[in-house]
C-alpha cells in the first residue's frame, strides 16, 4: 500500500504544520504565515470528495461559478453545497501573485507535484519579500532580478528548517508546470471566457472547412506518469461538432483536433477517434450538451484513453510520439458550441485516482518482487540490512546505538545458531572509533541547544572544519542566539503565572536522555587549559575502550556561562541583557559579511526579539528544536569530510541513488514518474 | 561545504578513472540530500519493527526521537522471536494466543507452519540421540498435525516431508530434507509471525528498509533495461570500506578483490 500521509496534509492547509507527527521529519516547506495563504486556494472540494459521484447537476449549476477559480480568492459557491466552508482565510491570497496553484486529486502525492509546489511557494514567499523589503512604490529596482529573490528563499529557512536535504532554489531546474487554462494566444476563431477556462465558437463560420481550436497553456508534463483532463459540453450548438484531445505545438488550429498530423482527439458527433489523418475510427458513443468528456494519457504505455460521464471508454491510441510536447486541445466547427474545461481544479467525473492507484500498485508489486540478493553478493537480505544500518550507525557516529545494535544482532544470530554455525554478522566494534564518540559529543551538544559546547569541542578536536566551512560556523552563531531567545521565553512562560513550559519548544523533553543517568550535572567553572586537559583525560579513556565514559564528560562539561541550574536563578532581565549583547556581538562579527544570506537570516532571527510572545508569532517554527538537528548533521557531514570520509554513508547512498534512478525513471513518464520515493519508502 | 566536496569529487574523478559519462550520474546522485531525520526513522523503524528494543532505545536518545512506538509491544514481539528462534515453539504459541488468539485462528497457515517446526524440534529431539524415544514427536504429529493436514494440500506434503526426517538417519538426508533442520527454517517462521503480529496491530508488515532496497536493487535494473543515459556500469554502495564512494571510485577495478578480501575476514566466524 501506498502511505500517502501527505494528503491531508495537503488539503488541510494549516492544520498541517501543527499536527504532532512522531515522525515528521521535513518541516512543512510553506512558512506559517504563507499556509492560510495556500490553503485558500487548496482546500476546495477535491479535498475529499471525490469524482465517484458523478454530478452532472454540479457542472451544469456550478459553471457559472468557474470562472472564479482562476482568481482563486473566492472561493466558488458551489464548494459549500458539499458542505466545505471557505475557512476565510483564502481571501485575497493571491495579492500581487498573478498566479494560482492547484493538485489534480490523483497527482496528490506526486514528485512532480511536489517540486511544482516548492517552485510555487518559494515565488510566493518571494513576491511577499519583495513587497515587504520595497513598501515604497516608486521603488522598480526591487523586481528586477527575480534570481536574487529566489536565492532568499532558502536563506529564509535556513535557521529553522532541515537544509541539509535541498538544494537551494536557485539551483533547482525548471519543473514543466500543469496545464491550468486555455492559451489566449494559441487559438483560433474561438471566445475565451471565465479565466481561460471556457471556450465558445466565436462568430460565423467564415467557410465550410474551418473549424477553430485552441490549446492549453502549457504542454501535459510526462513527469505525471498520467495526465487526465475533462471537458463539460456547455452546448453541443446544432451539430455536436466537437474534438476533444490534445496536439503539438504548431499544429493547425483551424482545424479540428486528430485530423492533422500530431494530433489525437475523439469527437462527439459521431464518436469517432482521430488519430492523425481526418479518416476517423470507431471508438465510443457521441456526445452532446451536458456530457462530460474526459481525456488521458499514460505516458507509461505511451497511450491515450477518453471517458465519457465517468465511464472509461477504453484505449483509443497507442503508440503516440514520445519526441513531442503534448498539449491538451479542443475544436469545434459551429456556432452555440460551448466548452467548459476542468484541468483538474475542481474534482473530475471519472474516477482517475482509482487508475492512478491501480498504476502505481502494479509497480509497487512489481518492485516487491526484486531480488535483493543480487544488490550486495554474499550478504542475503537481512545480513545487508543489518551492514547497512550498523554502518549508518558508526559513519554517523551513533556509537552507542552501533554497540547496542551489534550486541543484539549477536545474541539473536547466537540464539539461532544454537551451536550451528550460520552466524555471519560482522564483528563491528565502534569502541575505538574516536571519531565516532567525538563526533556523537558534538552531536549531542547541539541538540541540547548548548551550541557553545559544539563549538568548542569542533575547535578543539577539528579545527579545520569550522574555518573551511564559514557558513556552518555562522549557523552555529545563529543557533546559539536562538538558544538563548528560547531560554528567555521559557522562563518568561515559567515566571507567568499559568504556565505550561517546557510543552511546546522546551529544553526539558529534548535533555531527557541525560537525566537518565541519574547524575546531577556538576557545574564546573574551568578555563580552557582545565577543558584541554580533560579531553585528553577523556581521549585516554577511550582509547582504553571504556565504554560509555564520554558521557562523564558531558556531566562535568556543563555550559560555562549559561548554565540551566544558575540560568532559573537569574533574573529575566539578565538573559535579556545578554541576549541584546550577544546580538551584538553576532550583528558586528557578521556585518561584513556580503552574502545577502546571512543579512537575512540575522535579521529573522533578531525578528524574535520583537515578538512579546515568540510562540504566538509568526516566526515561532525558529524555535523549533528540529532546527537543531539539521545544523547537527550539517556540522557532522562536514567533519566526516574533513576526516576523507564519505559525507554519506551507504544507507544514505544508497537512498541517494534509488532517487536519482528513479529521477532518471520519472523524466519521460516511465515507471519512475509514479514513485515517490520519499513518500512512498522513508515515511 | 558544497562546493569544497564537489571540488575533492571532480578532483578524485578527473585522476581516477572513467568517462565523463560517469559523473554526470554521480554528480546527479550527490546533489540529492536525503533528509537524516528521514534516515534515522528508517533505522528506528527497523529497529522496531524487527525487534530491537536495546538499540531502539539507545537510538531514541542519541538522535532525539521521542516518541518511538509502544515498548510493551516491541518485548512481546521479541520475547516471541526467542522463543521460536531457541525452537521452544510450544512457549511461542502460547505468547502469540497471549498477545492476540485472533492471529493463529485466522491464518490456519501460519499455525500449521508453526506446528510443524514444533515436530521438527521434537524429532531433532530424538534423533540426535542414540535410539531417542520418538513416541512424543509420533504423538504430535498424529494429534496436532495429522487432523490440519487433509484441508490443505501444502499441508499435507509439508508433513509428509517432515514425517521423512523420522525415517532417514540425519547424516544423510537429501538437501530438501536438511534444509527443515536448518536454523533458516525457525527464522522464517519467526519473520512470519512477527509480520502477523505487526498486522494485527494495524501496522505495516515490513521495515521500511526493505522496500527501499528493493526499489534501489528495481530502480537500477529498470534504468539499465531502459537504457537509461551516463549509468556507470557500478553504482557502489561504499559499504566495504569507511572510506567509501572515493575511494571505490578510484579503485573501481579492485574492489571485486575488496568484496573476496571481506568474504575472507568473515570466515573466521563461519567454521
Amino acid at each position: 500500500m501506498f502511505r500517502r500521509s501527505s494528503y491531508a496534509s495537503v488539503a488541510a492547509g494549516t492544520a498541517a504544520s501543527t499536527s504532532p507527527q512522531p515522525f515528521q521529519s521535513r518541516p512543512n516547506t510553506l512558512s506559517p504565515m504563507m499556509n492560510p495563504t495556500y490553503s485558500g486556494a487548496n482546500s476546495l472540494p477535491y479535498s475529499t470528495h471525490h469524482s465517484r459521484h458523478p454530478s452532472r447537476g454540479m457542472d451544469v449549476e456550478g459553471h457559472h461559478n468557474a470562472g472564479s477559480w482562476g482568481r482563486g480568492g473566492q472561493l466558488p459557491s458551489y464548494s459549500s453545497q458539499y458542505g466545505y466552508s471557505s475557512n476565510g482565510s483564502g481571501g485575497g491570497a493571491y495579492d500581487g501573485l498573478h498566479e494560482t496553484f492547484f493538485i489534480p486529486s490523483y497527482l496528490r502525492g506526486s514528485r512532480h507535484m511536489e517540486r511544482l509546489e516548492e517552485a510555487y511557494k518559494a515565488r510566493v514567499a518571494a513576491q511577499r519579500e519583495m513587497k515587504s523589503s520595497h513598501s515604497n512604490p516608486g521603488s522598480l529596482s526591487a523586481s528586477s532580478s527575480s534570481v536574487n529573490l529566489h536565492k532568499m528563499v532558502p536563506s529564509h529557512r535556513g535557521m529553522t528548517h532541515d537544509i541539509i536535504e535541498r538544494a537551494p532554489a536557485h539551483n533547482e531546474p525548471k519543473y514543466a508546470p500543469l496545464p491550468m487554462r486555455w492559451s489566449e494566444s494559441d487559438m483560433v476563431g474561438l471566445e475565451l471566457q471565465a479565466d481561460g477556462l471556457e471556450v465558445r465558437f466565436g462568430g460565423s463560420s467564415k467557410t465550410h472547412d474551418d473549424a477553430a481550436s485552441i490549446r492549453a497553456d502549457h504542454c501535459m508534463p510526462r513527469q505525471c506518469g498520467i495526465y487526465y483532463y475533462e471537458v463539460t459540453v456547455v452546448s453541443k450548438g446544432k451539430e455536436g461538432l466537437i474534438g476533444v484531445g490534445f496536439s503539438a505545438k504548431g499544429v493547425p488550429l483551424n482545424r479540428l483536433p486528430g485530423w492533422e498530423p500530431r494530433s489525437w482527439a475523439y469527437h462527439g458527433d459521431d464518436g469517432y477517434s482521430f488519430c492523425q489523418t481526418a479518416q476517423g475510427k470507431a471508438y465510443g458513443p457521441k456526445f452532446s450538451t451536458t456530457d462530460v468528456i474526459g481525456c488521458g494519457i499514460n505516458f507509461r504505455t505511451n497511450s491515450a484513453f477518453f471517458t465519457k460521464n465517468g465511464i472509461y471508454l477504453g484505449t483509443a491510441f497507442k503508440d503516440i510520439l514520445k519526441e513531442e510536447d503534448l498539449y491538451p486541445s479542443v475544436g469545434m466547427k459551429k456556432p452555440g458550441e460551448h466548452l467548459r474545461v476542468n484541468f483538474g481544479q475542481s474534482p473530475f467525473i471519472f474516477d482517475i485516482d482509482g487508475m492512478m492507484r491501480q498504476e502505481k500498485k502494479m509497480i509497487q508489486d512489481e518492485i516487491n518482487k526484486a531480488d535483493v540478493a543480487s544488490l550486495h553478493p554474499p550478504l542475503d537480505e537481512t545480513a545487508l540490512i543489518h551492514e547497512l544500518i550498523a554502518q549508518y550507525l558508526a559513519h554517523d557516529g551513533y556509537v552507542e546505538t552501533a554497540r547496542a545494535f551489534a550486541h543484539e544482532v549477536r545474541a539473536e544470530s547466537q540464539a539461532l545458531a544454537n551451536g550451528n554455525t550460520n552466524a555471519t554478522i560482522k564483528e563491528l566494534d565502534p569502541a575505538d572509533d574516536i571519531d565516532g564518540v567525538n563526533r556523537q559529543r558534538i552531536r549531542m551538544a547541539i541538540l541540547d541547544g548548548d551550541v557553545d559546547k559544539a563549538l568548542k569541542y569542533t575547535k578543539s578536536f577539528y579545527p579545520r572544519v569550522l574555518r573551511e566551512n564559514e557558513n556552518i560556523y555562522f549557523k552555529l552563531k545563529c543557533c546559539k542566539f536562538v538558544e538563548m531567545a528560547r531560554r528567555f521565553v521559557e522562563q518568561q512562560s515559567a515566571n507567568a503565572p499559568s504556565s505550561n513550559r517546557a510543552t511546546s519548544n522546551g529544553n526539558a523533553t529534548s535533555n531527557g536522555h541525560r537525566n537518565q543517568n541519574g547524575k546531577a550535572p556538576v557545574i564546573n567553572d574551568y578555563d580552557d587549559d582545565v577543558f584541554d586537559h580533560q579531553m585528553e583525560l577523556d581521549d585516554q579513556l577511550i582509547h582504553n575502550g571504556g565504554s560509555g565514559d564520554w558521557e562523564r564528560m558531558d556531566m562535568e562539561d556543563s555550559q560555562p556561562h549559561e548554565s540551566r541550574a544558575t540560568g532559573e536563578k537569574e533574573q529575566q532581565g539578565d538573559l535579556m541583557v545578554e541576549l541584546f549583547k550577544y546580538g551584538a556581538e553576532l550583528k558586528t562579527e557578521f556585518k561584513d559579511d556580503p552574502r545577502r544570506e546571512t543579512k537575512q537570516t540575522l535579521d529573522s532571527i533578531f525578528a524574535i526579539i520583537a515578538y512579546p510572545d515568540v510562540r504566538e508569532s509568526p516566526v515561532n517554527q525558529l524555535l523549533d528544536v528540529s532546527g537543531r538537528v539539521a545544523v547537527a548533521e550539517e556540522l557532522n557531514g562536514a567533519i566526516l569530510v574533513s576526516l576523507g570520509k564519505s559525507s554519506s554513508a551507504a544507507l544514505e547512498r544508497l537512498c541517494q541513488q534509488s532517487e536519482a534512478l528513479v529521477n532518471e525513471l520519472a523524466g519521460d513518464g516511465g515507471p519512475g514518474a509514479f514513485i515517490n520515493v520519499r513518500k512512498d519508502f522513508l515515511l | 561545504m558544497a562546493a569544497t566536496r564537489r571540488e575533492r569529487f571532480l578532483g578524485k574523478a578527473s585522476v581516477g578513472l572513467g568517462t565523463s559519462t560517469r559523473h554526470v550520474f554521480e554528480r546527479r546522485v550527490e546533489e540529492i540530500k536525503p533528509s537524516k531525520t528521514d534516515i534515522n526513522s528508517v533505522i528506528m523503524d527497523y529497529l522496531i519493527t524487527e525487534g530491537y528494543p536495546h538499540a531502539a532505545k539507545t537510538f531514541a536518545m542519541e538522535s532525539n526521537i521521542q516518541n518511538y512506538g509502544d515498548r510493551d509491544s516491541i518485548e512481546q514481539r521479541v520475547a516471541i522471536r526467542k522463543a521460536i528462534h531457541a525452537g521452544d515453539i510450544q512457549s511461542a504459541i502460547e505468547k502469540i494466543n497471549d498477545l492476540n488468539p485472533q492471529i493463529l485462528d485466522h491464518d490456519s497457515s501460519l499455525h500449521f507452519a508453526l506446528l510443524r517446526l514444533q515436530l521438527i524440534e521434537l524429532i531433532r529431539t530424538c534423533t540426535s540421540t542414540p535410539n531417542g524415544d520418538i513416541t512424543p514427536a509420533l504423538t504430535f504429529a498424529t494429534t496436532q498435525l495429522a487432523p490440519r493436514a487433509p484441508t490443505n494440500d501444502t499441508f499435507l506434503a509439508d508433513l509428509e516431508k517432515t514425517m521423512a526426517l523420522l525415517i532417514f538417519p540425519r547424516e544423510n538426508l537429501s538437501p530438501p530434507l536438511a534444509g527443515l533442520l536448518d536454523s533458516s527454517l525457525r527464522q522464517q517462521v519467526a519473520t512470519r509471525v512477527n509480520e502477523a503480529i505487526l498486522l494485527s496491530q494495524g501496522k505495516d508488515r515490513e521495515a521500511k528498509i526493505k522496500g527501499l532496497i528493493k526499489l534501489r536493487v528495481w530502480s537500477e535494473q529498470k534504468a539499465r533495461d531502459n537504457g537509461v543515459k551516463d549509468l556507470p556500469s557500478r553504482l557502489p554502495l561504499g559499504l566495504d570500506d569507511e572510506v567509501g564512494m572515493e575511494a571505490s571510485e578510484e579503485e573501481e577495478e579492485e574492489e571485486d578483490e575488496d568484496e573476496t578480501m571481506n568474504g575472507g575476514a568473515d570466515d573466521p566466524m563461519v567454521p
